[in-house]
C-alpha cells in the first residue's frame, strides 16, 4: 500500500519534471528549430517503408539501390554550326539547345538525320512529378535514396551515440567512484584515444575489415566512449559524489554499487544525454566522410550519394544536375545541425548557469 | 538639519517570469540624509536586494520599474539611459554586494579591479596617484598595501570583504549601499567588518544604506530603519523608536524572534508559515495569513495597505497596527 | 606548477609508449603487406617473395619486430619508404610538413580570432534577432558536410568565377626556372609568419602596463602599422625579393583552402565561446563591474571575454592536435601535397614505414599539444597557478 503511494508519487514527480523541462526547452527557439528538423528526417526515414508496404511505391522502380526507371524524352536532332553567332545560337555553349541533340553525338545510331526526332533515355533525369528529386545516373530515385540515407543516419547516429555514452558514463562514474589505479588506468586510456588521429585510424580499420553500418556504429561508439567524454563525465560524477545525499545513502548502509547506480548515475544522466545528442552529430559526419572517400561497404547513404556524384563528375557540372548534389549534402548538414541545435536547447535546460536570469 | 541625498518615492518593480509577474517591490518610499545611515530589514525574498538593485538601476533584464522615482542629489535616476547611469554608478552611489567571494573577477588582480573603477570616473589621474589612493583606502579598511598585487583567491573571506569596501569607496561616492556584507563571514570577522564600515562611514561622512535580515545588526548600525515584508515597507522610522515601540505585528515578531544577550531572559517567539508568493496581486493586509492575533481589519482584508504616522517620523502599515 | 608539469609529462610519456605499441599492432593487423602483389606474378621465382620479406625483416616474429621498432624509433630511424625507395619517411615528412603547417597555422589563427569575436557578440546579444541568425549560420558551418561544402566552393570560386586556382599549391609552369625548391620558399614564409606573430605578441605585452586606455590603443595600432611597413620592406629587399613572386604564387593558391577551412573551423570556437561567455556573464563580478560604471564594451572584452577565454584556449590547443587529422580531407580535396595526403596515401598503399612514421609523428604532435594545453591553462588561470604551487 505504502509502496504504491510512493511509486505513484515518484511517477507524478517525474511527470512534473518532464513537463517543467519541456516548458524550458520550448523557450529555446533554436532548440525547437533543431527538433523540427530531426522530426522531419525521422518522418522521411519512416515514410519510405510505409510507401513500399502500402504499395504506393513500386519496389522495382523506387528501390534506392536496385530500382530503375528510364525516363524517355524526345529530342530534335540538329547540327551545330561551325561559326557563331548564328540566328539560333549565341555561342558554342548554346548548341544544342533545350530538347535538342547534336547529330554528331548519335554516331552509334546510324540513319538518324537532322530534323528527325530522336527518343533518348535521360539519366540522370531532372525532378518530375513521378520522381520528386529526379533520378541518378543509374536511373534510381533520388528522393528514395534520401529516405534510405536518413534511415542509415538515424540507425548509425543513435546506435553509436547510445553505445558511446553508455560506455563513457559507466567508465566515468567508476573512475570517479573507485579512484586510485582504476582511475589512473582509465584516464591514460582516454589520453591514448585522444592522441590517435581519428580519420586515419578509421582508414586503417576499414582496410582490414569490411565496414557495414553496424560495425561502423560500434567502432565510432567505442572510440567516442573511451575518449575525452570519460574525463568530463568523471568530473561531473566527482561533483555528485560529494553531495550530501550520497553521504546519507552511504550512512544508511547502501552498497557502493547501489549508490553508484541509483544515486550518482541519475545525476550524471543529463550531461550524458547532452553528450549523446552531440555525438550523433559527429557520427553522422564521420559516416558521410568515410562513405565519401569510398571506404565503407554500405549500399546507400548520403555520403555515398555525394561520392557517386563526385566520381561521375557531376559535382563540377555545377547546378545543372543540382538534384544529385544539393539534397544529399543538405540532408547531412541539416540533420547533423538539427541534432546539434537540440543539444544546444537541452544545454539551456540542464545547465542552470546558461538559463536567462 | 542636513539635506536629503537620496529619496525614493512610490517605487514599484516587478520581474516578468514564465509563471507570471513577480511584484518584488511595491510602493516603497524612503529617504536618506547626508551622513545618515539607513537600515532595511526583512526576511529573505522580501525585496530588499531588489530595492538595492533598483537604486543602482542594475536590475536583471526581466525586471521592470513600473512607476516611482529615485532622486540622487537632485538627479532623477529612473529613466536615465545607460551612459548617464554609468556616470552616476560608483561615483554617486556604490554598493558592497552580498558574498564578496564572487564580487571579484578571479583572473584580474585586486588592485587592477579597483584601479579600473577609478580610471573610468577620473581618467585624468595618473597611475601613481591611483596607486596612492588605493593604498590609503586599504589602510583605512585595515588591509596591507601588498594586497594590490594579489589575485582574489589569494585573500581570505574577511580580506576580500574589506577589499570590497575599499572598492566601494574608491570613487568617493555620496551613498554606499551595503547589501548583507557580512552574511558569509564568521561572527568574529563579521564584527570587525561592521566596525570597519561604521568607522569609515563616520570618517568620511557617508550616507549608508544597510541591508540585512539580521535586526540586531541593523540596531547597531543605523539611525533610521525600515522593515520590509512581501515587497512593501510595513514600518519605518528612527531606529531607536522602532525598537522601543514597535507598532507593526511583523516588527514585533521579528524583534521577539531574535535572542538578546543582555537583559532579561525571554522565550523566543517563532514565526510560522512562509511569506506569500509575490506573483499574485495581494489586496488588503499581506501579513494577515501569518498574523498570530489578527485584528478585524487585518483578517477581513478590508483596509488598503497604507503607512500611517504613529508618532513624528515613525510610520507603520495601518492594517496590522492593532494586531496582537 | 613545475611539479604538476613534470607529473603530466611523465603520464604523457607512458601514454605515448602505449601509443607506439598500439599503432604498431594495429598496422600489423592489416592483412597482406606492400609486397603481396609479388605473389600474383607467376614469372617470379617462388622464393623471391620470401627473399624480399627477409630483406625487409618482415619474417621475424612479431615481438622482436616490435622491440626493434621502438628502439629504432628513439634512434630516429624509421627505415625506408616501400613505395618511394630510397627516400626515408623522415625525408618525406620534412618535405610535406611545412606545407601543412603553413596552411593550417593561418587557418587556425584566422578562425580562432573570428570565432572568438563572433562568439563574444553572440553571448552579448543574447535573445536578439541577430543572435538567432548568426547562431544558425554558425551551426550550419559547424555541421556542414565538409567535403561537399569544399567541393561546392571549389566549383564556385575556382571553376564558375575562375578567381582562384583549382587545387595544387603552385603553378608548375611558373617554377620551371626557379632558382630554388618550393620547400625553401615555404620555410621562409613560415619563418616570416612566426616572426611577425612574435613581434605582434611582444607589442601586446609591452603595451599592457600602460594606464591610459586611449594611448594603449593607439600604440597597438601603431605597432600594427609598423609591422605592415616592416614586412613591405622585407619582401622588397635582398634575398626575399627573388622569392617574392614564388611566395606570392603559393599564397594565391592558399586563399581558397584557407577560406573554406576557416568558414568550417571558426564556428566551433564561436559556439564554444558563446556558451562559456554566457556562463561567465551570470557571475557576480560582472554585476560588480556594471555597478562600477564600466562601459558595456569593456565589461564584455575585459571581464567576460578574458575569463571565457580559458576553456576556449584549451579547446583551441586541442584542435591543433587534430591539424594533421583534419588535413587529410582538406588536402585530398584541394590536392595540397602535405602531411594529410601523405598519411592517407601511405595507409591506402600499405607503405607501412611511412604510415607508421606519420602516425608516430601525429602522436608526438598530440603529446606536445596536450602538454601545451595544460601549461597554458595553468598559466592563464591564476587559480590553478597557485593551487599547483602549493
Amino acid at each position: 500500500m505504502n509502496e504504491n503511494i510512493e511509486q505513484d508519487l515518484q511517477k507524478q514527480l517525474r511527470k512534473e519534471a518532464i513537463r517543467r523541462n519541456w516548458n524550458l526547452f520550448r523557450q529555446s527557439k533554436l532548440g525547437m528549430i533543431g527538433l523540427y528538423i530531426v522530426i522531419f528526417f525521422l518522418f522521411l526515414a519512416l515514410l519510405q517503408p510505409f510507401l513500399f508496404i502500402t504499395g504506393i511505391w513500386n519496389k522495382g522502380v523506387y528501390d534506392p539501390v536496385v530500382g530503375y526507371e528510364a525516363i524517355k524524352d524526345t529530342l530534335l536532332v540538329v547540327e551545330c554550326p561551325k561559326e557563331y553567332p548564328t540566328e539560333k545560337y549565341e555561342s558554342m555553349k548554346d548548341c544544342p539547345g533545350e530538347g535538342e541533340i547534336n547529330v554528331k553525338r548519335l554516331y552509334l545510331a546510324p540513319g538518324v538525320e537532322v530534323g528527325d526526332y530522336y527518343e533518348a533515355f535521360i539519366q540522370p533525369a531532372p525532378p518530375s512529378s513521378r520522381h520528386l528529386l529526379g533520378t541518378d545516373s543509374l536511373g534510381r530515385d533520388v528522393f528514395s535514396q534520401i529516405m534510405e540515407g536518413s534511415q542509415v543516419a538515424f540507425v548509425l547516429g543513435l546506435l553509436s551515440a547510445t553505445l558511446g555514452v553508455g560506455i563513457s558514463t559507466i567508465l566515468g562514474t567508476i573512475a570517479a567512484f573507485f579512484g586510485g589505479r582504476v582511475d589512473a588506468y582509465l584516464m591514460r586510456q582516454s589520453d591514448l584515444i585522444l592522441m590517435l588521429p581519428s580519420l586515419p585510424l578509421l582508414f586503417i580499420i576499414s582496410a582490414f575489415a569490411e565496414l557495414k553500418v553496424w560495425h561502423l556504429a560500434v567502432v565510432l561508439g567505442v572510440l567516442g566512449g573511451l575518449g575525452g567524454s570519460v574525463i568530463t563525465i568523471k568530473s561531473q560524477a566527482l561533483q555528485v559524489k560529494v553531495k550530501p545525499f550520497v553521504d546519507s545513502a552511504r550512512i544508511t548502509g547502501g552498497s557502493r554499487w547501489r549508490i553508484m547506480f541509483s544515486h550518482v548515475l541519475p545525476n550524471v544522466a543529463p550531461l550524458a544525454l547532452l553528450f549523446m545528442v552531440f555525438s550523433v552529430t559527429g557520427a553522422i559526419a564521420s559516416e558521410s566522410v568515410l562513405s565519401f572517400l569510398g571506404l565503407l561497404n554500405i549500399d546507400m547513404s548520403w555520403g555515398i550519394m555525394i561520392y557517386l556524384s563526385q566520381t561521375d563528375g557531376f559535382i563540377f557540372s555545377g547546378l545543372e544536375f543540382w538534384w544529385l548534389i544539393l539534397p544529399a549534402g543538405l540532408a547531412v548538414t541539416l540533420l547533423a545541425g538539427g541534432f546539434y541545435l537540440v543539444g544546444r536547447g537541452l544545454d539551456d535546460v540542464f545547465n542552470p548557469r546558461l538559463r536567462k536570469r | 538639519m542636513s539635506k536629503e541625498v537620496l529619496s525614493v518615492k512610490n517605487l514599484n518593480m516587478h520581474y516578468e517570469t514564465l509563471s507570471g509577474d513577480v511584484h518584488a517591490v511595491k510602493d516603497v518610499s524612503f529617504s536618506v540624509k547626508e551622513g545618515e545611515s539607513f537600515g532595511l530589514v526583512g526576511e529573505s525574498g522580501c525585496g530588499k536586494t531588489s530595492v538595492a538593485m533598483s537604486l543602482l538601476q542594475l536590475q536583471a533584464d526581466n525586471a521592470k520599474i513600473s512607476s516611482g522615482s529615485i532622486v540622487l542629489d537632485g538627479v532623477e535616476l529612473v529613466g536615465m539611459n545607460e551612459s548617464e547611469l554609468r556616470k552616476v554608478r560608483w561615483d554617486g552611489i556604490s554598493i558592497v554586494f552580498q558574498g564578496a567571494m564572487n564580487a571579484w573577477n578571479p583572473v584580474v588582480k585586486v588592485g587592477e579591479q579597483i584601479r579600473e573603477a577609478i580610471r573610468e570616473h577620473y581618467p585624468e589621474k595618473s597611475k601613481a596617484e591611483n596607486t596612492e589612493k588605493i593604498e590609503s583606502l586599504f589602510k583605512m579598511v585595515g588591509l596591507d598595501a601588498a594586497v594590490i598585487d594579489r589575485f582574489p583567491h589569494e585573500l581570505s573571506g574577511g580580506m576580500k570583504q574589506r577589499a570590497v569596501i575599499a572598492l566601494a569607496l574608491s570613487c568617493d561616492p555620496k551613498v554606499v549601499i551595503a547589501d548583507e556584507p557580512t552574511t558569509a563571514l564568521d561572527v568574529v570577522i563579521q564584527d570587525q567588518i561592521l566596525n570597519e564600515i561604521k568607522k569609515v562611514q563616520e570618517l568620511l561622512g557617508l550616507s549608508l544604506i544597510y541591508i540585512s535580515h539580521d535586526i540586531a545588526v541593523i540596531a547597531e548600525m543605523t539611525d533610521q530603519m525600515a522593515v520590509m515584508y512581501a515587497g512593501s515597507i510595513v514600518e519605518i522610522g528612527p531606529t531607536d523608536k522602532v525598537f522601543s515601540t514597535p507598532k507593526h505585528a511583523y516588527t514585533r515578531l521579528l524583534l521577539e524572534s531574535t535572542p538578546s544577550v543582555v537583559g532579561e531572559k525571554k522565550k523566543l517567539r517563532s514565526l510560522d508559515g512562509e511569506p506569500p508568493s509575490l506573483i499574485n496581486e495581494i489586496t488588503g493586509c499581506s501579513f494577515s495569513p501569518r498574523c498570530p492575533d489578527p485584528s478585524d481589519d487585518c483578517k477581513n482584508q478590508n483596509k488598503e495597505m497604507k503607512l500611517v504616522e504613529i508618532e513624528p517620523g515613525h510610520f507603520a502599515d495601518n492594517c496590522c497596527v492593532d494586531c496582537g | 606548477m613545475g611539479e604538476y608539469i613534470i607529473k603530466r609529462t611523465l603520464q604523457m610519456t607512458v601514454v605515448f609508449f602505449l601509443f607506439l605499441v598500439f599503432s604498431y599492432l594495429l598496422f600489423n593487423a592489416i592483412p597482406g603487406n606492400a609486397f603481396s602483389n609479388l605473389l600474383l606474378n607467376p614469372d617470379l621465382p617462388p622464393d623471391a617473395y620470401n627473399r624480399v620479406l627477409e630483406l625487409y625483416g618482415l619474417d621475424k616474429p612479431l615481438f622482436e619486430r616490435l622491440q626493434l621498432y621502438i628502439v629504432n624509433f628513439f634512434k630516429g630511424d624509421f627505415g625506408y619508404s616501400y613505395k618511394s625507395f630510397p627516400k626515408t619517411p623522415i625525408e618525406l615528412i620534412s618535405e610535406r610538413l611545412p606545407r601543412t603547417l603553413m596552411l593550417f597555422a593561418i587557418v587556425n589563427i584566422v578562425s580562432f580570432y573570428t570565432g572568438f569575436f563572433i562568439g563574444k557578440i553572440l553571448a552579448w546579444r543574447r535573445g536578439s534577432q541577430s543572435e538567432t541568425w548568426i547562431t544558425l549560420t554558425s551551426v550550419f558551418s559547424y555541421t556542414v558536410f565538409y567535403p561537399w561544402f569544399a567541393l561546392m566552393m571549389l566549383w564556385v570560386f575556382g571553376y564558375k568565377l575562375g578567381w582562384l586556382p583549382i587545387g595544387k599549391f603552385l603553378y608548375p609552369e611558373k617554377w620551371y626556372d626557379a632558382p630554388f625548391d618550393s620547400d625553401i620558399v615555404f620555410s621562409s614564409m613560415i619563418k616570416f609568419t612566426i616572426v611577425v606573430s612574435l613581434i605582434q605578441f611582444a607589442a601586446y605585452l609591452a603595451t599592457r602596463g600602460i594606464e591610459s586606455l586611449s594611448s594603449r590603443r593607439n600604440l597597438r595600432f601603431a605597432s600594427l602599422i609598423a609591422i605592415f611597413i616592416g614586412s613591405y620592406f622585407y619582401w622588397n629587399n635582398g634575398a626575399a625579393l627573388i622569392k617574392k613572386p614564388y611566395a606570392a604564387d603559393i599564397a594565391y593558391h592558399m586563399i581558397l583552402p584557407v577560406m573554406v577551412v576557416t568558414i568550417v573551423a571558426f564556428a566551433g570556437t564561436a559556439l564554444l565561446t558563446r556558451t562559456t561567455m554566457m556562463e561567465v556573464l551570470k557571475e557576480d563580478y560582472i554585476l560588480t563591474a556594471r555597478a562600477k560604471g564600466i562601459s558595456q564594451k569593456r565589461i564584455r572584452d575585459r571581464h567576460a571575454a578574458r575569463t571565457a577565454l580559458l576553456p576556449v584556449v584549451t579547446s583551441f590547443i586541442f584542435t591543433i592536435v587534430t591539424i594533421i587529422d583534419g588535413s587529410v580531407l582538406t588536402e585530398q580535396i584541394f590536392s595540397w601535397p602535405g602531411m594529410g595526403q601523405l598519411l592517407l596515401q601511405s595507409v591506402l598503399e600499405e607503405d607501412i614505414p611511412v604510415a607508421m612514421a606519420c602516425f608516430s609523428f601525429v602522436g608526438v604532435f598530440a603529446l606536445v599539444a596536450h602538454l601545451l594545453a595544460d601549461i597554458s591553462y595553468s598559466y592563464l588561470d591564476p587559480r590553478i597557478r597557485i593551487k599547483s604551487q602549493g
